[in-house]
Order: C-alpha cells, then sequence, then structure tokens
C-alpha cells in the first residue's frame, strides 16, 4: 500500500483511488393512461456499485433532484439502496448528488435524463422493463486520510453473483476497440494529408517566386517606361 | 447704461479724477478683489463633493504663496475689458501721405487726435529688396551667358527694381515683342545665377560668401505636377482612389495569407509530432486502473498546438470521469460539429464508457480528428491560393504555363466541392475584382461543408 504521508489538509498525495459507479433508471408502462393524474410509466432511478461493495462506508449520502412538478422534489437517500421509485408521464433530467463520509471531500453530481420512451415492442406494451444506465467513475485524486480508510474498507454487498442489465465489461472491449482502430484510421489520414500539404506548400512557394521574379522585372521595365 | 455713459452723453463734467482709459487699466481687473480672498478660508465643502476632491482644492488654497512672481492671478478666467467704464478718447478725420509712394497723394482717414502728426503707421511694411547693380566689365567677365543678351538681362533687372522681385508680375510685364518668352522659373534662375556670381566675385578673399539656392529643375517638375494634379478629371480622381483602396484590400490579403502560412506551418509541425507519438503509443504497454503515471503520459504525447484542451483534474479532491471527455465550449460549433459526424460515421458514442483507457484514447482520438479536420482545410486554402497564384502567373505571362508541377484536378479528396462553387472560381480576378474577399470566403466556407460530408465518406 501507498505509505501515509498526510500533508498539512490531511491528503495523501500521489494517491488515486477509483470507485465505478452506475447510474440510470428502469422504467415499466402501466399498459395505459391513468386516469386519475394521467401518469403512464412507473420507474426507478438509481445509482449502484459497478463492483460488489457497500458503498454507504463512504457515502453519506445521495440526492435525487427530480421535476419540480414532483412534491418535494429532491429526495435524499441515507442507505443502499440509492434509488427513488415514482410514476410519471415525462422524460427529464435527474440530478444525481454524491455526499462523502468526509465533508472534506466536496459532493459530486452525475446528471441523468431518465428514460420512459422506446421503440422496442416489447417494452411499449409494458412486457417488459425498460432499462437505461450508465457507467461512470468516481476518480478520488489525492483522498483525504479518512476517506481513504473509508474507501479502502468497503465489505461485499451481498453473497453470490452481482450482476447488471448492461453488459459493461464486453461494452467497455468493444468501444475500446472501436476507438483504436478509429484512431489508426485517422491517424494515418493525418500522415497523408500533411504530406500532400507539404508538397502543396513547396509548390505555392515556387510559384510565389516565379511570379515575384516576374514582378521585379515588370516593375523594371514599367520604371524604365516612365523614366524614358 | 452707467451713470458715467449718461453723463458722457450730457458732456457734464465728471471731474479730475477719471482720467483717459488706458489699455492696462482696460484689461486688468482692479485690486479691490484681494482682500475677499480671506472670507475663503470659512467656506464649507459643498454637499456631494468627494472629500478628496475637496481635499485637493482646499489644500491648493491654503498652499503657500509661490516665490516667484506671477501674472496669471486671474488663474483660467477670461481677460475681460471693461468697456464703458471711462471717457473715450476724441478722434479725428485728417489727410497723411504714404512715403511709399513717390506721387506725394494726399488721402485722409479717422486717426486719434493725440497721433497727429505722425507717420503713417502701415509705411513699414514698404520693404524694399536690394536688386545688385553690375558693371560693364562684371557683366563680360563673369556674367555672360549663351542664352541671354546684355539688353535682355538689362531688362529684367530693371523690371526686378521695379516689381520688387514679385517675378509673377515681372513675368506679366516682360516685354515679349523684343524678347523671347521666359517663364517665371527662367527669370528666377538668371536671377539668382547673377546674384550669386556676384557675390562669390566681390567677397573678400578667405571669407565664405552666402549662396542663395535656386533648383529652377525642381521647381519647374514641381509646378508641372502641381498643373498635373489640378487638371485630373473626376474620373480621374475617382480611379485613383479606387486604385488606392484596392491596394489596401491587397494588402490586407497578402497579411491574411502570411498569417495563413503559418498557421499551416504550426499544423504541419503538429501532424509530425503527432506521427512521432504514434510510433510511441506502439512501445506503450496496457495499463491498468490505478496507475496515474499513464494520465500525465498521456498529456505530454497530445500535440499542444492545434488540439483540444480537455480539462485536467490535478487538484485534489473527487471527481466523476466522464467530466475529463466533456468538449471545451471554446472548441466551437464548426469543430464540435465535425467531432460529432465523424464519431458517427465510425460508429461510436459521443459519450463513451469513461473507463481510464477509453477516456485517454477517446481524447486523443478527439483531437486527432480536429487536427484531421484542420489540416484538409488548410489543404483547401492551399488548392485555393495555387488556384489563384495560377491565374496571377496567367495575367502577368499570359501564354504561359508555369514550369511548376500544377495539380490539374487540384485534388480528388475536395471534388465535390469544386464542382459546386466552380462558378466563384471563376469569377475571381486576381486583379480587377471588387470583393475578392467576399467570394473567397464563401467560397471556402462551401468548401468547409463539403468537406465534412468528404471526411465521412472516407472514413
Amino acid at each position: 500500500m501507498t505509505e501515509f504521508n498526510p500533508d498539512s489538509s490531511g491528503r495523501v498525495k500521489g494517491v488515486t483511488i477509483i470507485k465505478p459507479i452506475i447510474y440510470g433508471n428502469i422504467a415499466r408502462y402501466f399498459g395505459k393512461k391513468r386516469e386519475e393524474d394521467g401518469h403512464t410509466h412507473q420507474w426507478t432511478v438509481y445509482l449502484k456499485p459497478f463492483k460488489n461493495e457497500d458503498m454507504s462506508t463512504y457515502v453519506k449520502k445521495v440526492t435525487f433532484k427530480l421535476h419540480e412538478s414532483y412534491p418535494n422534489p429532491t429526495r435524499a437517500v441515507m442507505k443502499p439502496p440509492y434509488e427513488v421509485t415514482e410514476t410519471g408521464w415525462g422524460e427529464f433530467e435527474v440530478v444525481i448528488k454524491i455526499y462523502f463520509n468526509d465533508q472534506h471531500e466536496r459532493p459530486v453530481t452525475v446528471y441523468h435524463l431518465l428514460k420512459l420512451f422506446q421503440s422496442e415492442t416489447d417494452i411499449m406494451l409494458g412486457k417488459k422493463s425498460l432499462v437505461s444506465e450508465f457507467y461512470d467513475e468516481l476518480v478520488f485524486n489525492d483522498p483525504t486520510i479518512v476517506m481513504q480508510h473509508l474507501l479502502n474498507g468497503t465489505r461485499s454487498l451481498s453473497i453470490g453473483s452481482y450482476k447488471h442489465d448492461t453488459d459493461f465489461e464486453e461494452k467497455k472491449e468493444k468501444t475500446l476497440i472501436k476507438i483504436q482502430n478509429a484512431k489508426r484510421k485517422i491517424r494515418f489520414e493525418i500522415t497523408e494529408l500533411n504530406e500532400r500539404l507539404k508538397q502543396k506548400k513547396q509548390t505555392i512557394q515556387k510559384l510565389k517566386d516565379e511570379i515575384s521574379k516576374h514582378d521585379t522585372s515588370a516593375l523594371e521595365t514599367s520604371h524604365t517606361e516612365i523614366l524614358t | 447704461m452707467s451713470g458715467s455713459d449718461v453723463k458722457d452723453i450730457l458732456e457734464l463734467d465728471r471731474g479730475p479724477e477719471k482720467e483717459f482709459i488706458t489699455k492696462d487699466a482696460l484689461m486688468n481687473s482692479d485690486k479691490k478683489k484681494k482682500p475677499a480672498r480671506k472670507s475663503d478660508v470659512t467656506f464649507k465643502r459643498p454637499e456631494g463633493m468627494h472629500r478628496e476632491l475637496w481635499g485637493l482644492l482646499w489644500t491648493d488654497n491654503r498652499d503657500a504663496p509661490p516665490l516667484i512672481p506671477t501674472d496669471t492671478n486671474q488663474g483660467y478666467k477670461q481677460m475681460k475689458a471693461k468697456i464703458g467704464s471711462s471717457r473715450v478718447r476724441p478722434w479725428k478725420w485728417m489727410p497723411f501721405t504714404n512715403p511709399a509712394r513717390k506721387d506725394g497723394a494726399i488721402f485722409h482717414h479717422w486717426r486719434r487726435v493725440a497721433d497727429e502728426g505722425k507717420d503713417y503707421p502701415f509705411a513699414r511694411f514698404n520693404k524694399q529688396p536690394e536688386v545688385p547693380v553690375y558693371s560693364d566689365l562684371e557683366y563680360q567677365q563673369h556674367l555672360h551667358d549663351e542664352s541671354w543678351t546684355r539688353q535682355e538681362t538689362d531688362h529684367l533687372f530693371d523690371l526686378c527694381k521695379r516689381f520688387a522681385l514679385r517675378f509673377v508680375v515681372m513675368n506679366d510685364r516682360w516685354d515679349r515683342e523684343k524678347y523671347p518668352d521666359r517663364s517665371v522659373e527662367d527669370l528666377k534662375e538668371r536671377y539668382y545665377n547673377i546674384c550669386n556670381k556676384l557675390v562669390k566675385v566681390r567677397a573678400p578673399h578667405g571669407t565664405e560668401p552666402k549662396i542663395r539656392a535656386f533648383d529652377a529643375d525642381h521647381e519647374r517638375k514641381r509646378k508641372s505636377q502641381l498643373v498635373k494634379l489640378f487638371d485630373r478629371t473626376t474620373e480621374q480622381v475617382e480611379e485613383e482612389e479606387k486604385l488606392i483602396e484596392e491596394l489596401k484590400k491587397i494588402e490586407l490579403r497578402k497579411k491574411e495569407r502570411e498569417k495563413k502560412t503559418q498557421d499551416l506551418q504550426k499544423l504541419i509541425t503538429a501532424a509530425d509530432s503527432n506521427i512521432d507519438s504514434r510510433k510511441a503509443d506502439k512501445k506503450k504497454t496496457n495499463k491498468k486502473f490505478q496507475q496515474q503515471q499513464k494520465i500525465k503520459e498521456t498529456s505530454v504525447q497530445t500535440p499542444e498546438t492545434t488540439g483540444i484542451k480537455f480539462p485536467d483534474f490535478k487538484q485534489p479532491g473527487v471527481y466523476v470521469r466522464s467530466q475529463k471527455m466533456k468538449l471545451p465550449v471554446s472548441l466551437g460549433q464548426k469543430k464540435t460539429k465535425a467531432i460529432e459526424q465523424v464519431l458517427e460515421e465510425l460508429g461510436i458514442e459521443y459519450n463513451p464508457m469513461p473507463t481510464e483507457e477509453i477516456t485517454s484514447h477517446f481524447n486523443e482520438l478527439r483531437q486527432d480528428i480536429v487536427l484531421l479536420y484542420e489540416l484538409k482545410l488548410a489543404l483547401a486554402t492551399c488548392d485555393y491560393e495555387l488556384e489563384t497564384l495560377k491565374h496571377q502567373y496567367e495575367t502577368v505571362n499570359p501564354g504561359k504555363t508555369p514550369d511548376v508541377p500544377l495539380p490539374e484536378n487540384p485534388d480528388p479528396l475536395l471534388e465535390i466541392g469544386q464542382s459546386e462553387d466552380d462558378h466563384s472560381r471563376d469569377a475571381i480576378d486576381v486583379v480587377g475584382n471588387l470583393t475578392p474577399n467576399r467570394k473567397r470566403k464563401a467560397a471556402l466556407e462551401s468548401t468547409t461543408a463539403h468537406l465534412l460530408k468528404k471526411m465521412k465518406n472516407r472514413v
């Protein structure tokens, strides 16, 4: 482990701890519009760890800020599971704010666009739930000593397998390969284009020299014309 | 109207205490005002005036009096003549002679009684220049000139004396029946040449005579230029203005182009460093989480000149990794759009999973896309410039083709952009176009739009 080397602010220099998280929402269609309030979906917006661990060791609370039309729109969740279940009829941006147990670490905000509608027929009919979730990472740069302890001291959330609806490992591999391929492609083009650009530049210079040569000689002749 | 005026009109005697007014009395303020100063001491700061300003004014007033007496005790107050405070000095209609006239003619004018009998004051402006006189011997020895006869020279000097060297009048009075017509410059040249020669000849040994310089050729040229300037027609004046404007534009464009070439050089350097970094990239081993070193490495790798400045979170604290992928607003819409289009074509999400590896690769990818975009833009500019230069070459060198390899079809990459703005390209005339900048811009913009399309097709 990294040696303890706290400075005045109580932070451990040179240490970066990463905590992958998943946030998103599931939504299910009622199958019809509800009479009393016109709501059509039940949804749950959530924040959970990517790995099987108990986030409450370092997370103090998570607040979900819903649309203002909801009563008491900022919902604070003090312990896992960090989620809010509601019904509604429209999509909006949910502001998820994560507060940490050490107050020296400022809270972190992620934004999630609540998703209710999708074109897939099963989901549309309400037989299957819609899942819209994203991967992100909390990066702790030079955490405080307390925080470091808390971050390293997480326990498993549950015994047994811990799975997400989306296969993020696979997605990660695919994305990475795609990006790397794209990078190679673009870089190849850059080299090619650069060569061409250099050539063009030379041609332009040559042409310019040619013209200026002609210009000066033309200028001289016109000068002599004036003088005579 | 003051009482004194009434008395004056009624011609009442006002006693001996009032003298005729002098200029001094008129202009100078009376000294009664001085004691009034003391009342200033109790003056309070007016409401609303800043304390600092008041302090400045106040201490200014309290300053010790200057060591050197000044006569500007009125400050910025304008001098005012006090008219009507004293009796008017009498004027009289009287005859006078002008000493400048030889005929002794008598004229009349109004004058102060006190000045009666004095000389005509404007006589002192009647200055007579000294016209040198030469003897027969001097003329024969020094002053002979092929183009001037003795008689003509005498006539010139006679006129000089008569008209006090007013050469324009002399030129008018020149006896054209006896002598050939001479211009003002000819007269001056002859006159000053003779003067200078006489001065030189007569100067005592060892002293440097004072020579009057007169450059007749220069004068003639100057006058003919002035005449030409005056004789210009309105059309010519307009044409000149137009040409000057054009010149300014051309110079502006030249500067612009120079700047572009500089930018281009930067771009090429950036692309070069990019190629270098690619080689370094291959050597890099796969890294895992918690290895912060890599962040530093990647930041070194990326070419700084044209790339995107992604936010780096180096301060202690927590952040969400996806924030690192945020495009800065300063990037501009066009570039952002270009990135989006290319990403779409590549089938990559705008916001991929923000693991450390993906983030750094993704950011580099987008930097490369921007670089590629800029290179393509630069290439379009180059092609445009090449085209213009070609036209220019053909204008100065009609019938010839430059002995430089010119792309017949400028660039296959830009062919879409080419075909559509062909009309604007044809219209470009390097010399005579009045709005080349606008057209050029338009042409460029349409190429940009097509560039995006082209980028898509390629990728």
